[in-house]
This record gives structure tokens, C-alpha cells and sequence, in this order.
């Protein structure tokens, strides 16, 4: 009996605890720093980045406390699930039960908003032309004898207590959206080089590359030639489940869509062709490959690697260097060369020259060919999401917009005449009533004595 | 040789002249309160804010090119936004007293914002969009909405702090006056009398004021702090729903342009940080002990907050957002 007495107390304190606004709170500030903590300090990069950029306390501190990767830590995750279960508990503690109060009476003085209006009406006649004083302003009027005493019970917007409920729900329904996501969805990248066929994992599409096209403008502006990237298009064949080969543009802002995946333009790029050779005997293993940036060829029967950094569209033949002109006028390559994974030195190769990496060993950036970067995506839980963003929305004007109100009125005889005693309640305090209030006590007189 | 300055130019500099002026104007209407300078300073401040976003419309006629997609054009409208909203507010809620330092913030952006003029660029592929056209005015809007919050909260802060000092200084008892009084109104015949009860939130300002201070007769002058608070709440309820609206879209054209609607880009997260911050601030604001002076403390704390998701996180931080406007 007694353990029953205890875990009723003790799910009592939980369901205080969870549905107290500050609880919520709370978790919103908590979850608030973590977000503008992740704004802040760089998310998923090398741990080498974190302390060149950072003192080295700051580094280790940022590291071991995973705020490298912060959105998808235990803790931000656990937030979430935290402000979801507050605000589940809530909504049915609070937020459904404060939605229709009960008629109830109240001790007019004592709330900070009342007024009282005497009048040589006698006190029927009083009740019923404030009851239709208020019915004419679109007050829903309810009568009702409570404790002996006859009382008008007037609401506006009472349909607007149901605002923070909508809210709330909008929420409910977007974490069920992206909860679909998690469970079915998938998403990726691949990039496809120009004549490539590539197929989508998790999808039955393979998709051709027939041709990518960039098209980059150069402006003159007050800081000197800018070269302003205009366009970009992937003209591609895809064979969905049907079978049947279709062709596309895929365009930034105009993804194509293939059995329920989106194929998006992501980026671009330029696959190069090395020929690497050895005291001048072609090594036709390494040479047959087409490589992206970043991708690293090992030279065989030692430490040595070479990688593909960079694809420099126009090289300044004066400076040597790589110019700010990204169109392929001049093109070369930069080239990273390590030893046992120490970077012992980089170079700029003009396409077609070759650049000699020592042990006999020689690489010749032979030509590019262009290739695509497209993402895709399937996410089912996307109609939902929609659906619970716009619930939210309209939740939340309908909590901003719509101020629900209660008035209670009662009218005393007062020797001769009556006196209407009135006070206001809001589901947002007093104050942000008190001009509306002022009005209609205001406007009240006038309609009693208009009636006499 | 033609010299004539481009339409455009010509809106902008009539926009921060009568700003600068205005704002002055008005700000002397806020010690003063002579009715001579609201009617000088509200009639300038339209007729910037009538000028600029002529500015932003004729920018677009001579260049073709979406003005809001730089920082130079996001600014102008920001500012023009900020004067926008404080005229609506201003004419609904008699606010001009206010709107000297609204338009001085909206006048030092638009100055900032020329500072950022590169000339024109077309967009780069990810902003060939017609989400640029939804997006980006209703996030700006919302921005402007709690800059204006802001004014007003700072404002609240000046005469609760001057109302705490006035009553140190005043007699105990002076000091403990009951807060509310009863008033009869005008309106007062002989078949019916009305009797409301009324708030003085401010009591030591009020008998300072009694007593000849000239701070405190003029601090009467704003209005009393629960109305203050009221106006902040309904700036920030304009404020809040236009961010809510701007992330949605913003994420709509996300899922278009790179495939996902949420990506923990820079400043989307920012701009969910923000979001958070003003639910916060609507949270508490449904509690009796956080209306007030503890959120106008928010209110004030939400104009940083705001200028580094907007400019901050652009300007400062930028490596690795999608917003840096690259592919």
C-alpha cells in the first residue's frame, strides 16, 4: 500500500514536473545553446582543424565533448526527445485541460481587472440588457445560477484556447515525419563522370552522365573581376523500375524525381587521367584510372603516394600560379605528394607536363573530362513534415492573434437600483486586455441608459 | 559625359536623409513631447520608408537581378522593414514617441548596408529561385519585427530602472503606496457610474513627478509598463510567426535546391537558435512572474542575438554555410 502511495507521489512529481512551463523552458535553453554552439564551432571536420583553429585546451575540450558533431550527439538528440515527452505531458495536463474552464463563480473584486456599473435598472432587467450587450458584440453569453446568485458567464475567441494544442500537435506531427525518414528514408551522393553509368544504391535506377555544363560570367564590380557562377546542368538518361530509359536536366532548384527519389545537382567536378611512369616505362596499372579530387595513387614498391588535390581551370603562365579565372582556359592540376603519410611537397601541373616525383618516377596529367555531383534522396516522411510545419504555423497565430476571454457579471440590487459587477480573465494575463476592457466598460453604460 | 545619378542611388540617399532627420526629429519628440515634431518627424520617416522600398522596386527595374540576394539589398530592406513595422505599430498603438530610435537603427543599417554595395551580380544557381522571392523578405521581416521589440524593451528597462531608483530615494512610506488606485470615470451620470480599477505600475515615478522631477514628469509621459509589455508581446507575436514562416520556407527550397530540407547549415541552425530564443521568451510570457522586466531583458537580449544570426553567421563565421551563396 505503501509502495502504491509512493509511485502515485512519485509519477504526481513527474507529471508537475513535466508539464511546468520552466521544465520546458528549461530544456529550450539547453537546447538552444547546443544549437548555437554548433553554429559556432565548426561541425564534422578533421580533429586537426579544431586545434589550429582553437587553443589546445578548447580543442581537446571541444573533442572529447563531441561538440564536433553536436546535432547528432546523445545529448542533442536526448534534448529533443526530452522537449517532445514535456511537451506531450503538458498538452495533456495543461494545455487540453485549460482549454473549455468550467463556469465557475469568482470574487469580482478580487480579480485585478473589474469594474462596476450602477444603474436605476432593476436587476433583471439590468441581467438582460447586459446579456444582450455583450450577445451583440459577438460575446457568447451563458447563464448560470450559481451559490444562489444569478451570473452571465460572456466568452470571445473561445475556440482560440484550442491555439496552443495546434501547436503543440504541429510539433507531435514533425517529429513523426522525420521519424519516417529515419526509419525508411535513405540519401546519398555519387558523382558521375561524363559517358558514366552509375547505379543508386537502395534504388532500382542507374543513371548515364551523357554531358555537364557550367556556365561562369565574368563581372566587373567595384573589388575587381568576379567570376559568377550562372548555371549548372546535368543532362542525364535514368532507367527507373519500369525498365524504360528516360531522358533528364537536372538542375539546381529543378531536381528530377525517379520512383519517389529525388535527384538533386550538387556540385562539380574534374576527373583527370594521369600517365605515371618509371624511368620512362609506362605503369599501365596506375595509368588507366580517371581520378576526382582527393583521390590518391600509390606509386608501387614504395612509401610514395601522389594525390589529386585540385583541378585549376586557368594557370597564370607569368606567376605560375593558379589564377581567379575557374573556366578552363589554361588548366593544370595541383598535385600533393607524401611520404609514408608525410606531405613532402606540392605542385601546380599544367595539363600535359610532366612532373617528375623522384625515384624515376614521373606523372603526366593527361586530360580532364568533367563529372557531376548529384545527391538523392528518399524521404516519404516529407508530406508530413509539411503538414505538421503548417499545423504549427497556424497554431501558433491562432495563440498570438486571438486573445480568449471570459467576462463575469453579476448584477445586485443596490437599494433602488442595481449595481453590474464585471471582471475580466484572459488566458494571457490582464494587461494585454485592459484597454479592450476599459472600452467595453466604457461603451456599457451608454447601451443601459439607451435602452431605458 | 552623363553624371546623373541612377534612380536608385537617388531613392537611397533621399531615404537616409530623411531618416537621419526624422529619426532626430523624433527623438526630441521623445523628451519634448511637442506635437509639432511627431507631425514633422512621422510625415519624414514615411517618406523615407516610401523611398526605399521605391528603391528596392527601381533596383530591380534597371538591374533585373532579385535585390534582397546581397547584403546590400537585405539591409536596405531590413531597415526598410524595421520602419515599416514601427509606423504600423506606431499608428495602431501611438508609438511615435519611440520612433526616433527605430528609425536611428534602421537609418545606421541602411548606412552599413551601403558599405556593402559591389555593384550588380546575377545569381548564382542555387538563388535562381523563386523561394528567394518568399524566403528571404519574410526572414528579414521577422528580424526587423524583433529589432523593433528591442526598442521598445530598452525603453521598458529605462523607466522600470528609473522607477526603482525614484522610490530608493523616496520615503518608506511613499514608497510602499499601493500600486492601483480606483478612478471614476468621465462618464459619470446620474442613472449609471462606472468604476474601473486601473494600474499604476510606476508609483514612485508618479509622486517624483508630483513633486516637480523633470526626469520623472517626462517618464510619465511614456506609457505605464504593463502597456509596454503588451506592445513588446505583440511585436515579437508578428515577429515569431514571420521567423516560423521563414524557416519552413527556407526549408522548402532547401529540399529543392540541395535536396534535404534541413541540412544543420550555419545559418539555418542560427536561425533555429533564434526561433528558440522567442519561444522562450513566449513561454515565460505566459507566466504572471516573467511578464515584465524580465522579459524586456529578453527582449533586449534578442537584438544581438538577432544581428548574429543575420549578420554574424555570414559575415563572421561563413565558412562551410550553404549561405555563403556558392553551389
Amino acid at each position: 500500500m505503501a509502495a502504491r502511495a509512493q509511485v502515485a507521489s512519485l509519477y504526481g512529481d513527474f507529471v508537475r514536473t513535466w508539464s511546468n512551463v520552466l521544465f520546458a523552458v528549461s530544456l529550450f535553453v539547453v537546447w538552444g545553446v547546443l544549437t548555437i554552439i554548433g553554429v559556432v564551432v565548426d561541425q564534422n571536420r578533421d580533429p586537426s582543424v579544431y586545434f589550429s583553429t582553437y587553443a589546445t585546451p578548447v580543442a581537446r575540450l571541444i573533442l572529447r565533448l563531441g561538440l564536433d558533431n553536436v546535432y547528432h550527439s546523445a545529448a542533442y538528440v536526448g534534448i529533443i526527445g526530452l522537449i517532445l515527452s514535456s511537451l506531450a505531458v503538458c498538452t495533456f495536463k495543461r494545455v487540453i485541460p485549460a482549454r473549455l474552464p468550467p463556469l465557475r463563480a469568482v470574487k469580482i473584486d478580487h480579480l485585478p481587472l473589474h469594474a462596476s456599473v450602477d444603474t436605476a435598472l432593476d436587476p433583471a432587467t439590468a441581467q438582460a440588457r447586459v446579456d444582450d450587450f455583450f450577445s451583440k458584440r459577438g460575446w457568447r453569453v451563458r447563464k448560470r445560477e450559481l451559490g444562489g446568485v444569478e451570473w452571465t458567464f460572456a466568452d470571445k475567441h473561445d475556440w482560440a484556447r484550442r491555439g496552443v494544442l495546434i501547436a503543440h500537435l504541429g510539433f507531435v506531427i514533425i517529429a513523426a515525419g522525420t521519424t519516417i525518414y529515419w526509419a525508411l528514408g535513405f540519401s546519398g551522393e555519387t558523382a558521375v563522370l561524363t559517358g558514366q553509368t552509375v547505379s543508386i544504391p537502395r534504388t532500382a535506377t542507374t543513371l548515364t552522365l551523357h554531358d555537364f555544363q557550367y556556365r561562369i560570367q565574368p563581372i566587373a564590380t567595384k573589388a575587381g573581376i568576379v567570376y559568377q557562377p550562372i548555371d549548372y546542368v546535368s543532362h542525364v538518361t535514368v532507367v527507373g523500375r519500369d525498365g524504360r530509359a528516360h531522358d533528364a536536366t537536372i538542375r539546381v532548384n529543378h531536381p528530377i524525381n525517379v520512383d519517389g527519389t529525388l535527384f538533386y545537382q550538387a556540385a562539380y567536378g574534374f576527373g583527370v587521367r594521369f600517365a605515371v611512369t618509371h624511368y620512362g616505362k609506362p605503369l599501365t596499372d596506375l595509368s588507366g584510372q580517371t581520378l576526382k579530387e582527393g583521390d590518391v595513387l600509390t606509386l608501387p614498391d614504395t612509401t610514395r603516394q601522389v594525390q589529386y588535390s585540385q583541378f585549376a581551370g586557368t594557370i597564370d603562365r607569368q606567376t605560375g600560379m593558379a589564377a581567379a579565372d575557374p573556366r578552363t582556359n589554361d588548366p593544370g592540376v595541383v598535385l600533393n605528394v607524401f611520404d609514408g603519410g608525410q606531405p613532402i611537397g606540392t605542385t601546380l601541373a599544367p595539363i600535359g607536363k610532366s612532373v617528375d616525383l623522384g625515384g624515376g618516377f614521373s606523372i603526366v596529367p593527361q586530360r580532364y573530362i568533367m563529372y557531376s555531383g548529384l545527391q538523392y534522396r528518399f524521404d516519404p516522411g516529407i508530406p508530413l513534415v509539411g503538414i505538421g510545419a503548417l499545423v504549427l504555423l497556424a497554431g501558433l497565430c491562432i495563440s498570438f492573434y486571438f486573445l480568449p476571454a471570459r467576462l463575469h457579471v453579476r448584477v445586485d440590487r443596490a437599494g433602488e437600483h442595481s449595481t453590474v459587477g464585471l471582471a475580466a480573465t484572459t488566458v494571457k494575463g490582464y494587461d494585454i486586455f485592459e484597454a479592450q476592457f476599459a472600452d467595453l466598460i466604457g461603451a456599457l453604460p451608454r447601451s443601459l441608459e439607451a435602452a431605458q | 559625359m552623363n553624371h546623373a545619378m541612377p534612380l536608385d542611388q537617388v531613392l537611397m540617399v533621399i531615404a537616409l536623409s530623411t531618416y537621419v532627420i526624422g529619426s532626430l526629429v523624433l527623438v526630441m519628440y521623445f523628451f519634448s513631447r511637442e506635437e509639432w515634431q511627431r507631425n514633422l518627424g512621422a510625415p519624414l520617416v514615411i517618406a523615407g520608408c516610401v523611398a526605399q522600398f521605391a528603391q528596392l522596386v527601381a533596383r530591380y527595374e534597371l538591374t533585373g537581378v532579385w535585390p534582397l540576394l546581397n547584403l546590400y539589398g537585405s539591409l536596405s530592406f531590413f531597415s526598410a522593414m524595421s520602419v515599416l513595422i514601427f509606423i504600423l505599430f506606431a499608428f495602431r498603438y501611438r508609438l511615435w514617441f519611440a520612433g526616433g530610435f527605430v528609425v536611428a537603427i534602421a537609418a545606421l543599417f541602411l548606412a552599413y548596408g551601403l558599405t556593402w554595395n559591389e555593384g550588380t551580380l546575377p545569381a548564382v544557381p542555387s538563388l535562381q529561385s523563386y523561394w528567394a522571392k518568399i524566403h528571404v523578405p519574410i526572414v528579414v521581416s521577422s528580424y526587423a519585427a524583433f529589432t523593433v521589440a528591442a526598442v521598445l524593451s530598452a525603453l521598458y528597462l529605462l523607466k522600470y530602472y528609473f522607477d526603482r531608483s525614484f522610490q530608493a530615494r523616496l520615503e518608506p512610506a511613499a514608497a510602499l503606496a499601493t500600486p492601483t488606485s480606483i478612478t471614476t470615470s468621465s462618464q459619470m451620470t446620474i442613472q449609471s457610474a462606472v468604476q474601473i480599477r486601473v494600474r499604476r505600475d510606476t508609483p514612485a515615478i508618479e509622486a517624483a513627478a508630483e513633486s516637480g522631477n523633470i526626469v520623472a514628469r517626462w517618464l510619465s509621459t511614456l506609457p505605464a509598463l504593463a502597456q509596454i509589455d503588451v506592445l513588446i508581446y505583440r511585436v515579437v507575436a508578428v515577429g515569431l510567426p514571420l521567423l516560423t514562416v521563414g524557416i519552413i520556407t527556407g526549408a522548402w527550397w532547401a529540399k529543392e535546391a540541395w535536396g534535404a530540407y534541413w541540412q544543420w547549415d550555419p545559418k539555418e541552425t542560427a536561425a533555429l537558435a533564434l526561433w528558440i530564443f522567442y519561444a522562450i521568451y513566449m513561454h515565460l510570457h505566459t507566466r504572471n512572474a516573467w511578464r515584465g522586466v524580465r522579459s524586456a531583458w529578453l527582449g533586449v537580449w534578442g537584438l544581438p542575438l538577432m544581428l548574429f544570426v543575420y549578420l554574424g553567421v555570414n559575415i563572421v563565421i561563413g565558412n562551410g554555410s550553404q549561405h555563403s551563396y556558392k553551389l
